[in-house]
């Protein structure tokens, strides 16, 4: 497939958690041709994410939700079925980003691995569903964990189903580093040093100059770039009359974000990192 | 002018029959779908009903090691479905069921309070202590905290959520119900006098309008004793119904249901709601009722009582069982017409039996439908039910008492 330039945006409102609000910027969001919109960032999380993306779900066409998720409003085993379930409600279109406040890095490499063992507990072939015979599921693709990290530890069967997209994209802020194997993607300012990720966004500004960019991207540097916005409006105007064109032409948008994306499929079952991941039961 | 009925929607899957998921007319596959959701949300509010309920679990059933794979129903988490109906509907209320025990005030505030912001003021709490012993070792721990401690600890946790609340309220504006509303499902001495210090409305099982009565007449004095209004706590029992254009048709429909439910999982089931495993006795056998009231964690007399009636009339283990696993917590059963039901409903309210239903659609989205296009304009015509919302928040819906620093904001 033809590599495509990325355009990610960040905001951090608390005003987002207002219906009148959200609607209207998920629009304009959208309409700027954004390919992933991160609610919250390293530094700021004034809302639960993951309600706002879930609320947000029903309502996305074409643009990644990524909600940025600290300690305190995540411990894996209700992350795992809320990302779950927004997953599927999305129709694929989710990312998170687990981010640290004041924790070490680890807990948030403890906090990844936990979340990814419970989803691991469910094959993507688990359902059957089958009225003739009545047969719902193939009990031999659920299994327990038994996760047990240093700050985490967590049984399993979680019940929730494995994700739509096996995992949601994982997005890691440079802001907010920790090291995990099989991270999606990767956000890092020109210069920092980029936690090892599939695709590199590179973080700007409103002000950057679009033809280095574009640069950086054909010499293979970046897979496109990330700005933190100070609000939606007219931050996101400015944003697509800078940067818009050069995603375009705008790609089809069909399929989940990591078909879209053309991004791997997670890898964990095979390669359980600090951790146990048994199959017992 | 009779009462006015409250009504709940309880969503849970495909609906609440073991074998729903297999009726024709069932889309099994739409409840991992955005559409499925979508179009229920869309019929309770079509159907004035005042609030969407999911119960919660934290732990797939049977994980504790017992069969545990074919208990193993995976189900999409009940808050994010809720935060996701609050983008298609507009007035419906959104009562989420989210233990005390397994979060921190924060996450609680957080995500309730983020909830009632995007909802417009559509948020419920269903307040639980998570009964299930096998949640412990999902959050790094052995062992359940015993129920009077639980139940200390969801009062003060209920307490310190709210501080949080008052805190992020100042700091962002005030959310629009100031905090969710609190609902309550505890049927013990500890759970019910919690519902009377704490909740707005309460969720509870009564399978006869006598059971009913004792319920609420309890509760009530409970509530008065605690100093507040009766009248401001609705009281809203599960009602399990199925509907046909005769009795005997509606008897017919739900026999034929609960024929296409796979009897060996319903035992299981049941094990597992009891903790104690009866799959070992043979599915078209008498029901073990000694062994089961001698050997189960629920309470025993609760269970000898439910066993009498089905022991009594030679009820098999495979059928009690799939009756059973359709409404576990003994909720009242209703097949019939749509005017048998609306009469009913009306009779249940107008005795003091309760302030309206929790209902249980076997399956969805058609039985909500059902009981929407044929029940609803009974009971809009009978002047029962509303026929648009009277407000914007859930409380305002329930007609609830509005909280002092609501009517300021
Ligand atoms: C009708 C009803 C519905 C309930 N739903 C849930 C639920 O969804 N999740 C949960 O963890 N507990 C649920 N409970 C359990 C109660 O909150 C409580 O933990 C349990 O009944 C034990 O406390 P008790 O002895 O006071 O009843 C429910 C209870 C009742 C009666």
């Amino acid at each position: 497939m033809t590599r495509r330039f990325l355009l990610s945006a960040s905001l951090a409102d608390p005003a987002l958690a207002d219906p009148a609000v959200a609607g209207p910027v998920l629009d304009q969001a959208q309409a700027a041709g954004l390919d992933l919109l991160l609610l919250g960032r390293a530094g700021a999380v004034p809302f639960d994410a993951q309600v706002l993306a879930a609320w947000a779900a029903p309502r996305l066409t074409r643009m990644g939700v990524v909600p940025v998720i600290p300690p305190r409003l995540g411990h894996p085993f209700h992350v795992a079925r809320a990302l779950s379930a927004v997953d599927y409600l999305a129709g694929g279109l989710l990312g998170w980003n687990p981010v640290a406040e004041g924790e070490e890095p680890e807990q948030i490499a403890d906090l990844v691995q936990a979340t990814r063992a419970l989803w691991d507990g469910w094959d993507a072939d688990t359902l059957v569903i089958d009225k003739a015979s009545g047969h719902y599921l193939d009990t031999h693709k659920v299994r327990a964990s038994h996760y047990e990290g240093r700050w985490y530890k967590t049984q399993g069967p979680v019940n929730a189903m494995r994700p739509l997209q096996d995992h949601p994209l994982l997005v890691v802020d440079a802001a907010s580093p920790f090291a995990v194997p099989g991270v999606d993607l990767a956000i890092a300012a020109e210069g920092q040093s980029a936690p090892a990720a599939a695709r590199l966004l590179r973080r700007v500004t409103l002000t950057d100059d679009p033809g280095a960019l574009a640069d950086a991207f054909a010499q293979g540097d970046i897979d496109g770039i990330h700005v933190d916005l100070a609000g939606a409006s007219p931050e996101l105007s400015s944003f697509a009359e800078r940067f818009a064109a050069l995603a375009s032409p705008a790609p089809d948008a069909t399929g989940t974000l990591r078909q879209r994306l053309g991004l791997p499929l997670p890898e964990i079952l095979s390669a359980p990192v600090n951790a146990s991941v048994k199959e017992s039961l | 002018m009779p009462k006015p009925i409250h009504l709940w929607a309880f969503l849970q899957g495909i609906g609440h029959y073991p074998s729903g998921w297999r009726h024709a007319d069932a889309d099994p596959r739409g409840v991992f779908t955005m559409d499925y959701y979508r179009k229920v949300a869309q019929t309770a509010e079509r159907g004035c009903f005042d609030a969407i309920v999911f119960g919660d679990q934290l732990q797939s059933r049977g994980a504790g090691g017992r069969t545990p794979q074919r208990l193993a129903m995976p189900t999409l988490d009940p808050m994010s479905l809720l935060s996701a109906m609050a983008s298609v509907t507009q007035h419906v209320g959104l009562v989420a069921t989210v233990s005390t025990t397994y979060n921190t005030p924060e996450m609680l505030a957080e995500r309730f309070g983020t909830l009632d912001r995007i909802s417009g003021g559509r948020a419920g709490w269903n307040i639980v202590t998570t009964a299930h012993p096998d949640t412990a070792p999902n959050f790094g721990e052995t062992e359940l905290p015993e129920k009077s401690l639980r139940y200390r600890l969801a009062a003060q946790t209920v307490a310190e959520t709210s501080a949080l609340w008052d805190g992020l309220n100042a700091q962002h504006g005030p959310s629009p119900q100031l905090r969710p509303v609190y609902v309550q499902a505890g049927q013990s001495n500890d759970g019910r006098d919690f519902a009377a210090r704490t909740a707005e409305a309460i969720f509870c099982p009564a399978a006869t309008i006598e059971d009913g009565i004792a319920f609420r007449s309890d509760l009530r004095r409970r509530i008065a004793e605690a100093g507040r209004d009766p009248d401001g706590v609705k009281i809203m029992p599960g009602l399990s119904f199925m509907l046909a254009d005769t009795p005997e048709e509606a008897i017919a429909r739900d026999e034929a249901l609960l024929a296409l439910a796979d009897e060996a999982l319903c035992i299981e089931y049941l094990s597992e709601s009891l903790g104690f495993d009866i799959t070992s006795y043979p599915a078209d056998g008498p029901i073990p009722a000694e062994a089961i009231v001698a050997g189960t964690i629920l309470p025993a007399a609760d269970i000898a009582r439910a066993l009498e009636k089905p022991v009594a009339q030679g009820v098999t283990l495979g059928a009690f069982a799939s009756r059973f696993v359709r409404t576990p917590r003994g909720h009242n059963i209703f097949r019939g017409t749509p005017e048998q039901m609306a009469e009913m409903m009306i009779a249940w309210v107008e005795a003091g039996a309760c302030d309206g239903f929790t209902l249980q659609p076997a399956f969805m989205a058609s039985e909500l439908e059902m009981f929407v296009e044929r029940v609803v304009p009974l009971l809009q015509a009978r002047g029962a039910l509303r026929k648009a919302y009277p407000g914007t928040t859930l409380r305002e819906t329930m007609g609830l008492t509005r909280l002092p620093s609501e009517m300021a904001a």
